[in-house]
C-alpha cells in the first residue's frame, strides 16, 4: 500500500517523533506527529513527497483526551491518499511551531485556529486576527468545548473597527468593498495602487461569520447537519450536503448503496452545470457584456427546472442523509434530464464556438489575474484556478467518491494560467459533466438509496473527504463524538484557499481588471448584519449598528 | 476571428427561445415533488415527537400541559423545508405541500397549533420508530418547550453542567 511506503519514507527520516499511525482504509491516512517536529515533518511532505496543502484544523480534546489537537491536511494526489497529520497539545499551554513559513497556504488556517480554538502558531509570518470581529475580546475563543454556543462576551464591543496595515511607500489606498457592483458578498480588500497599478492589497473578510461549525457540534445531530451544511454555500450546497456525509461515512465506515452513488454523481454534476453556467454569464456581466450573461442564464434555466423536479427544490436539493441519498431517480425524470442535456449541449456548443474566438473577451482576460503553476502549490489554489495554470488536480480522478471511479471523464487543463484559461477550462468542463451524467443515468442499477443503520456511530473516529465543487475541492474534517453529533466539524470551502490567491494574483495589474481577476475565482463569501441610510434632505449620512438595527427590527415585532 | 464570433453570439441570442414564466401574471404550478408549506394533519398525528427531535430547524415544539394533553406546535418562521419531519412520521400525517406564496406579516397563517389527547400510557417518544438509529428520539418523557417565547428546550450537553438551559429558563438536566 501506498501509504506504508510513504509511512516507512517518514519513519526512516524522522524516527520517533512520528509516534503513531493509522492507516484506515487505503485513501485515508492519520499520523501523530510530535508537535516539536511537525514543522519539519510538514516542510518535509510539502516539499520532498509534494504533497499538496489542504487544510489545518484545530480542536479543543479536552474534555476527551485531556488535550488539544491540531491536524495538518494534506493529499497525495497522484497516490489518491488523504492525509491527516495530528499533533497533540498540552491542556495548559496550546502552543504548535508554525508551519506557514514552510507551507504559505497554511497562512490563514493556523490565523483561523489560534481565533477560534487558542492554540497559538508559535513564528507565524503574519499573526494577525483573521475571523473574529475587531471587538471581540481577546482570550475567549469561541470553538472551544467550555464555550456555551450562543454565550455572547460581556465586553464585546460593537463599536472597535479594524486596524489597517499601513500602506508601502508611495501608493494610495482605494477601497474595494465590502458592498460592491460586482461583489455580490461582502468582503473587504484594501488595494494599495501607485498611478493605474495595484501594487498589493489588504484583506479583511469573514464578516459574515455564522458559526456553523459550533452550532454542530453543540446542539444539532448527524442527520440535521446535512440541512445545514448545504446552507454553507447558495450555489454549491449540495457539494458540502455529499462531503459532510462522505466524512461521516468515512469515519464510521458506513458504504452507501451503489445506486445512492450515481444519484450523488448526478446531483453533484447537475449542480456543477448550472454552477459553471452561472459563471460565465457573471464574468460576462463583470466585463460588461450582459447579452451572454443573459444567454448563459436562460441556457442554465431548465437545469433548475429538472433539479426541483428531482429534490423538490431548484437550489437546496436536501439531497444526503448519512449513509444515503433522499431522492429517487425515477425512469421519466431520468428520461427527461437526458432531453435536458441534449439541448443543452446543443446550445452550450453554439456559446463555446461563439466565445472562443471573441477577441473583445480575449482582450479583457488574457494576462489578467495570473496565478502560475508555483504559486498554484505554494498557495494550494485549487479548481478551475489550479487546471488554468497547468495543474492536473481533480479530486473527482484523484480521491474518487461517489460513483466517479465508475465513469469515464477528461479533467481539462489549460496551461495560461490567466482568466482566460479559467474561461475555457469551465467552458469544456461543461461537456464533461454532460459526459458524466449520461454514463450514470446509463449505468444505474435498481436498488435501494438509504443503507441502514443500526448501531450508534463510534466516538472519536476521525473521517476526511474530499469532494471536486465547481470552485475546487471542498474539504470536510468530522470527528465522530457523543449524543449523535459529530466532536468536531471542519468545513474547507475551495474559496479559502482560492482567496488567498488574489492579492498575489492582481499585483503588478491595472485596478480595472481587479474585478474580473477576483470574480475569476468564482468567490463564495457569505449576508450582511449593517445598513447605511443616507437623509436626501440634509445629506447626512447615519450608519446602523447591529444593535440599532436589532432594536429596530424588535420594536418593529411587536406592533 | 473576432467579427466571425460576433455573428455567432448575435445568432445565439436572435434564436433564443424564452424562459421566463408568466408568474405571477399567470399561475406557476410547483412539481409533485415540491417541498413547500408542511401541512399537519391532527386526525393522523399521535403526538409521538418525531419529527420535533429529527427537524433541523427546531421549528417544531412540544409541550405536554398534563399527561392526557399534548400541544405540538409549528412554528412556520425559519423552516427551511427540507421536508425531514415528513420523511421521519411515521403515520404520514405532515405532507410537503406545494404552497409557496407564503408571504405574510403575520407568522400566525403559517403556525399549526395541535392539541392531541394521548391515551395515559404517555406515548413517551417510544411509539416513533425512528427509520435510523441516527434519527432516534433523543428526548424522551414529558417534553416543555417554550412555546411562550417560541424557544426549543432540549436537555442534551449543548448547554454547559450548571447553567440555564435556555437563557432563563432553568430545567432540570439529564
Amino acid at each position: 500500500m501506498k501509504a506504508r511506503e510513504k509511512e516507512r519514507t517518514l519513519r526512516e527520516r524522522f524516527g520517533a517523533a512520528i509516534r503513531r499511525t493509522d492507516v484506515t482504509s487505503p485513501g485515508r491516512w492519520c499520523l501523530y506527529v510530535a508537535p516539536e517536529a511537525i514543522r519539519e515533518v510538514c516542510r518535509f511532505v510539502f516539499r520532498e513527497m509534494d504533497a499538496r496543502y489542504v487544510i489545518s484544523v484545530g480542536m479543543d480534546d479536552r474534555p476527551y483526551s485531556g488535550r488539544f489537537l491540531v491536524s495538518h491536511n494534506f493529499a497525495f494526489d497522484r497516490d489518491g491518499i488523504l492525509a491527516a497529520f495530528l499533533a497533540e497539545l498540552p491542556p495548559d499551554r496550546p502552543e504548535i511551531p508554525s508551519i506557514a513559513g514552510e507551507v504559505p497556504a497554511a497562512g490563514w488556517a493556523e490565523r483561523e485556529f489560534r481565533d477560534l480554538v487558542g492554540i497559538e502558531p508559535k513564528g507565524h509570518p503574519y499573526p494577525k486576527r483573521l475571523v473574529l470581529p475587531d471587538g471581540w475580546p481577546d482570550g475567549v475563543h469561541p470553538l472551544r468545548k467550555d464555550h456555551a454556543w450562543n454565550e455572547v462576551p460581556e465586553d464585546w464591543d460593537d463599536e472597535v473597527t479594524f486596524r489597517f496595515d499601513d500602506p508601502p511607500e508611495g501608493c494610495t489606498v482605494v477601497p474595494f468593498g465590502p458592498f460592491h457592483p460586482t461583489l455580490d458578498e461582502p468582503a473587504h480588500f484594501r488595494l494599495y495602487v501607485e498611478g493605474e497599478t495595484v501594487r498589493g492589497c489588504e484583506y479583511r473578510g469573514f464578516m459574515v461569520h455564522r458559526g456553523i461549525e459550533k452550532l454542530a457540534e453543540s446542539v444539532m445531530s448527524y442527520n440535521d447537519i446535512p440541512m445545514l451544511a448545504e446552507r454553507i454555500c447558495g450555489i454549491c450546497g449540495c457539494v458540502h450536503n455529499v462531503a459532510y456525509a462522505q466524512a461521516v461515512e468515512s469515519a464510521a465506515g458506513i458504504q452507501p448503496p451503489p445506486r445512492a452513488e450515481y444519484i450523488r454523481t448526478v446531483m453533484l454534476e447537475l449542480e456543477r452545470l448550472h454552477s459553471h453556467l452561472l459563471w460565465v454569464g457573471l464574468a460576462c456581466h463583470i466585463l460588461g457584456f450582459d447579452t451572454l450573461f443573459m444567454q448563459a442564464f436562460r441556457i442554465r434555466e431548465p437545469l433548475m427546472w429538472i433539479a426541483e423536479k428531482i429534490s423538490g427544490n431548484r437550489k437546496t436539493y436536501s439531497l444526503c442523509l448519512v449513509g444515503g441519498v433522499r431522492w429517487e431517480i425515477t425512469p421519466p425524470l431520468a428520461a427527461e434530464l437526458r432531453g435536458i442535456l441534449d439541448r443543452l449541449e446543443k446550445e452550450w456548443n453554439e456559446v463555446a464556438q461563439a466565445v472562443g474566438r471573441d477577441r473583445n473577451i480575449q482582450r479583457r482576460t488574457r494576462g489578467v489575474g495570473m496565478a502560475d503553476a508555483r504559486l498554484v502549490k505554494e498557495l494550494g489554489l485549487l479548481g478551475p484556478v489550479a487546471r488554468a495554470a497547468g495543474v492536473d488536480i481533480d479530486c473527482r480522478r484523484d480521491h474518487p467518491y461517489a460513483a466517479y471511479d465508475r465513469v469515464e471523464f477528461d479533467v481539462v487543463v489549460e496551461l495560461d494560467g490567466d482568466v482566460w484559461s479559467r474561461v475555457l477550462v469551465r467552458v469544456r468542463e461543461v461537456f464533461e459533466s454532460i459526459r458524466i451524467i449520461r454514463q450514470c443515468l446509463e449505468k444505474m442499477e435498481p436498488g435501494p438509496i438509504q443503507t441502514p443503520i443500526d448501531e450508534e456511530l463510534l466516538p472519536g473516529r476521525i473521517g476526511l473527504s474530499s469532494v471536486e465543487a465547481p470552485r475546487g475541492e471542498s474539504h470536510h474534517f468530522v470527528v465522530t463524538g457523543e449524543n449523535n453529533r459529530p466532536r468536531r466539524w471542519r468545513v474547507r470551502a475551495p474559496t479559502y484557499q482560492n482567496l488567498q490567491g488574489v492579492p498575489a494574483m492582481i499585483r503588478d495589474q491595472t485596478l480595472a481588471d481587479m474585478t474580473i481577476a477576483l470574480g475569476s475565482i468564482d468567490p463564495c463569501f457569505s449576508c450582511t448584519d449593517r445598513l447605511e441610510t443616507v437623509d436626501l434632505r440634509t445629506g447626512l449620512v447615519k450608519v446602523w449598528s447591529q444593535a440599532e438595527l436589532e432594536q429596530l427590527v424588535r420594536a418593529r415585532k411587536s406592533h | 476571428m473576432s467579427l466571425l464570433s460576433k455573428v455567432k453570439e448575435a445568432w445565439v441570442g436572435l434564436r433564443a427561445g424564452r424562459v421566463t414564466l408568466a408568474y405571477p401574471a399567470a399561475p406557476a404550478p410547483a412539481p409533485e415533488r415540491f417541498r413547500g408549506r408542511p401541512i399537519f394533519d391532527a386526525a393522523k398525528c399521535i403526538g409521538c415527537a418525531g419529527c420535533a427531535n429529527n427537524c433541523p430547524a427546531r421549528e417544531i415544539l412540544v409541550y405536554d400541559v398534563c399527561q392526557e394533553i399534548r400541544i405540538l406546535k409549528y412554528l412556520g418562521r425559519r423552516c427551511t423545508y427540507c421536508g425531514r419531519c415528513a420523511d421521519v412520521c411515521p403515520e404520514n400525517a405532515i405532507t410537503m405541500s406545494r404552497e409557496f406564496e407564503t408571504a405574510t406579516p403575520r407568522i400566525g397563517d403559517l403556525q399549526q397549533r395541535i392539541e392531541l389527547f394521548m391515551s395515559t400510557c404517555q406515548r413517551c417518544g417510544r411509539c416513533f420508530d425512528p427509520p435510523s438509529k441516527l434519527d432516534e428520539l433523543k428526548l424522551r418523557g414529558y417534553r416543555f418547550d417554550d412555546l411562550e417565547n417560541e424557544r426549543w428546550i432540549f436537555r442534551s450537553s449543548a448547554y454547559l453542567e450548571g447553567q440555564p438551559v435556555v437563557d432563563d429558563v432553568p430545567l432540570e438536566m439529564d
